[in-house]
């Protein structure tokens, strides 16, 4: 930035200055400038506090694309899309390029076993089409959160150490498997192609233009739904031991991996997506959810010290840092707690 | 800086053929596309229609485009606007009415303004609003893509083929109308608070 002599600048010339405007438009952008000439101009206030009200005084009647025209605009042009890439011939190969796939995982062999990946997913749109088979695997690694688009325009926000695999069929059916935690915003389309998550802990949900979110992270499976309507398959599909259940808005699924018991409540659902937001929701929550919350997100094992402090808990909300040695700070400030680390081991004491 | 450095590899992977960073860009910018559109014409379906036009064109042309686009906004606004234009050419009605409705400011006073119910207050508003009026359509566009749409007063005048000055000068003039309107309430206020 020119140095300029902002100080004999009046209020309207403030106002007309770019990066004065820039500051009060978009705090976000990071210039601390104005806010330390701010503190060293005292005799200013009057001035910059008009200019701040000038430039906000500017505001233009607002129009939106809401998601749903959003999504649909989407898929029309998609539809172009792929009408003109088929007419042109040109191939789009393999799918699985598709996004971040950095590794190979324990699921993803086996489940592509036998499925030829080739042309594009837009073909999808079209299920009269002849449209082999196509598969897209996704991962989040630890203190990590992500936004992803499914071929099929659902949109998934998988949290931290997350897999998932999803594949479509020629028939339109949308199949995800998914090991960890992710929220799933489901495209509810006319034909009502199948949408259905397994889980590698027997359970499944079968899914019609809905919002989810479903977390095999630990001993338990939860699947909180937010709205429209799922039906569980809990079980192994091939044994006489599988139920059938479903779930309204507002109510949580839990499902014991180890037994196979399973219990059905009413829940608020914010708190349970809340970390899609990046948030943190804290109700009666103690070291040992903070534990869990940890080892999911980090990877980090907790170890508290004196079994007292479990009894401590909290209300409350706060952002979720994707750093664990920050998010460990503000724990333990919450938890009037110290912490410290040995190894992959946290430490967790009394003051 | 960051956010730079994160954009331009967004779209380094979008002209690889990525279809997830294709649907972030989507994401992120067609509602500010249609609100800019919304604002040149008021006609919901030429903006769709042009909409599309454009993504479908950014999609095929991917391999052909700069690699290095330093503002990816800009790039779609001056794309959107030009698609405007030729589409409204087409239509010869379009350019007989009148264009009071394009990019019409909304200005707004602070709280303290909205306590006072006087007339000489209401009056300014008035005021304010004739003067503003009294910008052309060009004039309240500029004002719009910078403020709305936040780009540099050299980006206005780069997309808008104005001068420099002449940007500079219609943000001024609108300032201008603004501080006046604003100026006179807030001396009564005062009073009132004596």
């Amino acid at each position: 930035m020119a140095i300029k002599d902002y100080a004999s600048y009046t209020a309207q010339e403030l106002a007309l200055d770019e990066s004065f405007q820039q500051w009060v438009l978009r705090p976000e952008g990071g210039s601390r400038f104005w806010e330390q000439w701010r503190m060293v101009h005292p005799e200013k206030q009057a001035d910059i506090q008009l200019a701040i009200t000038l430039v906000r005084g500017i505001g233009f009647k607002s129009y939106t694309l809401d998601t749903a025209q959003q999504d649909r605009l989407w898929e029309t042009l998609w539809e172009h899309i792929g009408e003109e890439e088929q007419h042109s011939s040109i191939k789009i190969t393999a799918t699985t390029k598709y996004t971040g796939y950095k590794s190979a995982w324990k699921y993803a062999a086996a489940l592509l076993f036998g499925v030829a990946v080739s042309a594009g997913w837009m073909l999808l749109h079209n299920p009269q089409r002849a449209a082999p088979m196509q598969t897209l695997a996704l991962r989040t690694a630890y203190g990590e959160k992500k936004d992803f688009y499914l071929p099929d325009s659902t949109m998934v926000t998988m949290n931290a150490n997350t897999r998932l695999l999803y594949t479509a069929t020629d028939t339109g059916r949308r199949e995800v498997w998914l090991d960890g935690e992710a929220y799933f915003k489901v495209k509810h389309a006319q034909g009502q192609r199948p949408f259905s998550v397994h889980t590698y802990d027997n359970v499944s949900v079968a899914v019609l233009g809905t919002a989810f979110n479903i977390n095999s992270m630990g001993k338990q499976v939860q699947v909180v739904l937010e709205e429209g309507n799922v039906r569980l398959d809990l079980g192994e599909a091939s044994s006489n031991n599988n139920h059938e259940l479903y779930l309204r808005p507002g109510e949580m699924l839990t499902y014991n991996k180890a037994d196979g018991q399973y219990a059905k409540a009413t829940v608020l659902t914010a708190t349970y997506i809340a970390w899609k937001k990046g948030r943190l929701e804290m109700d009666n929550y103690n070291l040992a959810d903070a534990a869990v919350f940890m080892e999911q997100v980090f990877g980090q094992h907790l170890v508290v010290s004196d079994k007292n402090l479990l009894l401590r808990k909290i209300s409350g909300s706060m952002p979720i840092v994707y750093n664990a040695d920050t998010m460990l700070m503000q724990l333990g400030k919450i938890f009037k707690v110290k912490v410290g680390r040995s190894g992959d081991d946290v430490w967790i004491n009394g003051k | 800086m960051q956010v730079v450095t994160s954009r331009i590899s967004l779209w380094e992977r979008f002209q690889q053929g990525d279809r997830e960073a294709f649907a972030l860009l989507y994401r992120e910018h067609v509602d500010d596309l249609y609100h800019y559109g919304m604002h040149f014409c008021a006609d919901g379906e030429r903006v769709k229609d042009c909409l599309q036009d454009l993504f479908q064109d950014l999609w095929q042309s991917r391999e052909h485009l700069s690699a290095n686009i330093r503002n990816i906004r800009y790039y779609l606004l001056s794309s959107l606007r030009r698609r405007l234009l030729r589409s409204l050419h087409r239509d010869r009605n379009w350019f007989s009415r009148p264009d009071m409705e394009s990019f019409e400011l909304e200005c707004t006073l602070p709280r303290e303004h909205q306590l006072i119910n006087d007339e000489s207050a209401a009056a300014r508003i008035r005021d304010l609003q004739r003067a503003l009026s009294g910008l052309t359509r060009r004039q309240r566009e500029a004002i719009y893509l910078r403020f709305y749409q936040d780009l540099s007063y050299d980006e206005v005048a780069e997309l808008m083929v104005m001068k420099i000055d002449s940007v500079y000068n219609t943000i001024s003039k609108a300032i201008g109308a603004l501080k006046k309107a604003l100026l006179l309430p807030l001396f009564l206020l005062l009073l009132q608070y004596a």
